[in-house]
């Protein structure tokens, strides 16, 4: 079997369960290629070669006497670097906790090992999730596959640069104002930040308490629908965590679109925030193909991006220094300068503001729900742009805020980003779906019809 | 700098930023205005905040 840093988790179960493929096997060979890859894109903060060897046999052994945990027993994942892995330091990529040993396993790497599935390490972040790619830190930022000049977007930017490039084909990102779905459109994977409160985020280091999701990253849909599957349920010790039964993600992967009602929300890359010409000729792409499915494909307005925009900076910033106030009054030399610029304004707003803030975004909520009662899902841009190249401050600080993700941080619906393309530099572009409150099962569904008539989910960075 | 924003810093408690950072104050300040004007408040005065207290079975 060749080429086995590209299988996806679903065909490595079947490898697993025809015996043409073991977990050490597999394993080594990612082992083999993140040793390659990783001087080169820094996806990797903390590689534990000796626990996923320690695990793949574990699962090599449990495997050959026929206990099979679930489809995950024996894939590969990696976590972001502020998710507790016990036994490794959760360092959130900074300075200030370097030497943050874990204790316990955060509550999505419990059901994880539970699941069988092999822990390979910690993987790059922007600082505490909020910096941007930055070279002042105790780690190096991760780059992007397809291009290493160029940054692979963040917050969880190991994440979407070592499932891009082969090194795992799962891993595990946090999305406060898009942190999934940005590497995921610029690395060319498959992000769902879930519906808020679906997964628990107990053993996360937070950065804002109403908005911090913890969402599945991979190369396929159906690989993504298979990992929330096993990351989703309720924690009754998770203040945000919902009593849901939402189950079986990937039960309507097969399904396709016809007859399905998609609102295309186009004023966000049309006019609040005019997008990359290669970005649009994508976009108009994805509602050919949709409509070509069967989809029913209508134009629809929600408020202006920059109100979300706003709101998700009033809310994430004031929780965020809630959090990260004795740090910055105390040791604000720790702290990378991206960082420490994008926590401080938390400072200067009120509770005026904050309290301000949520009471509108109920508003903005129900907006986006009065949409989602006529539409089965909502689709729109996720990044406007491609990615900038990492050494350019200037022009990473003119495109990182260019996006149309945050909304849905602010209304809690499911998002998943995906890509829709190349621009004519060969760096991807993506496309954002979002539906119903616990309905993520239908936003994969609407992915997945996609992803199967469009065939990006083949093409691999030239690495 | 603007010595109201100085006397926000401090206010905060943020005197060694203010000594060691002083144009990260400032950028932080005008960041801080910026996000909280392109914030619409609601017009009902009994427009409740989200989130409930807990979200329990559903949002």
């Amino acid at each position: 079997m060749t080429d086995l840093h590209w299988l996806s988790a679903t065909d490595i179960a079947k490898a697993y369960a025809a015996r043409t493929l073991s977990p050490t096997e597999l394993v080594r060979a990612l082992l083999d290629r993140i040793e390659k890859l990783q001087p080169r894109l820094h996806a990797f903060i903390r590689l534990d070669a000796e626990g996923a060897m320690e695990a793949a046999k574990a699962a090599e052994a449990e495997l050959a006497n026929g206990h099979v945990r679930g489809p995950l027993h024996g894939v590969p994942v990696g976590i972001k670097d502020i998710i507790d892995v016990a036994g490794l330091p959760t360092t959130g990529h900074s300075k200030i906790l370097v030497d943050n040993l874990a204790t316990k396993d955060a509550v999505v790497v419990s059901k994880l090992r539970a699941s069988g599935a092999i822990v390979m390490g910690k993987l790059s972040t922007h600082e505490f999730a909020i910096g941007g790619p930055s070279f002042d830190l105790p780690f190096p930022p991760a780059r992007n596959p397809w291009n290493p000049r160029h940054h692979p977007g963040g917050s969880s930017s190991g994440s979407g640069a070592g499932i891009a490039s082969g090194m795992f084909p799962l891993a595990l990102g946090t999305d406060t104002g898009g942190s999934v779905r940005n590497p995921a459109s610029v690395c060319g994977i498959v992000g769902l930040k879930p519906t808020y409160g679906l997964v628990s985020r107990r053993g996360v280091f937070p950065l804002a308490f109403t908005l911090d999701h913890v969402g599945p990253m991979t190369r396929t849909v159906a690989d993504n629908a298979m990992l929330l599957d096993v990351l989703a349920g309720h924690d009754p010790l998770d203040p945000g965590s919902a009593a849901t039964n939402a189950r079986d993600f990937g039960a309507l992967l097969d399904r396709g679109v016809a007859g399905l009602r998609v609102g295309f929300v186009r004023h966000f890359h049309e006019m609040d925030m005019p997008a990359h010409p290669d970005v649009t000729a994508a976009l108009e792409d994805v509602e050919r193909i949709l409509e070509a499915e069967g989809a029913i494909v209508e134009t629809v307005t929600l408020p202006k991006l920059s109100e979300f925009a706003g709101i998700n900076r009033v809310i994430l910033c004031s929780e965020a220094w809630s959090i990260h106030a004795p740090w910055l009054r105390e040791r604000p030399e720790d702290y990378g300068a991206l960082a420490r610029r994008r926590l401080l304004p938390g400072a200067f707003m009120s509770a005026g503001d904050y309290v301000g803030a949520q009471r509108r975004r109920a508003e903005l909520i129900a907006a986006v729900n009065d949409k989602l009662r006529d539409y089965d899902v909502l689709m729109c841009a996720s990044s406007m742009d491609p990615a900038s190249e990492i050494e350019d401050a200037a022009e990473t600080a003119r495109t990182y805020p260019r996006q149309a993700r945050a909304p849905f941080n602010v209304t809690g619906h499911p998002a998943l980003a995906m890509m829709s393309g190349l621009s004519h530099d060969g760096l991807p572009v993506s496309v954002q779906f979002v539906g119903r409150y616990f309905e993520d099962a239908t936003v994969l569904r609407v992915a997945a019809a996609y992803e199967k008539a469009a065939g990006w989910y083949k093409k691999h960075p030239p690495i | 700098m603007d010595p109201m924003i100085a006397a926000l810093a401090k206010a905060a408690g943020l005197d060694k930023v203010l000594a060691k950072f002083p144009a990260d104050i400032e950028h932080a300040a005008a960041q801080a205005l910026g996000h909280a004007e392109a914030v619409k408040y609601p017009t009902d005065p009994a427009a409740e905040p989200w989130p409930p207290m807990k979200a329990e079975t559903a949002l």
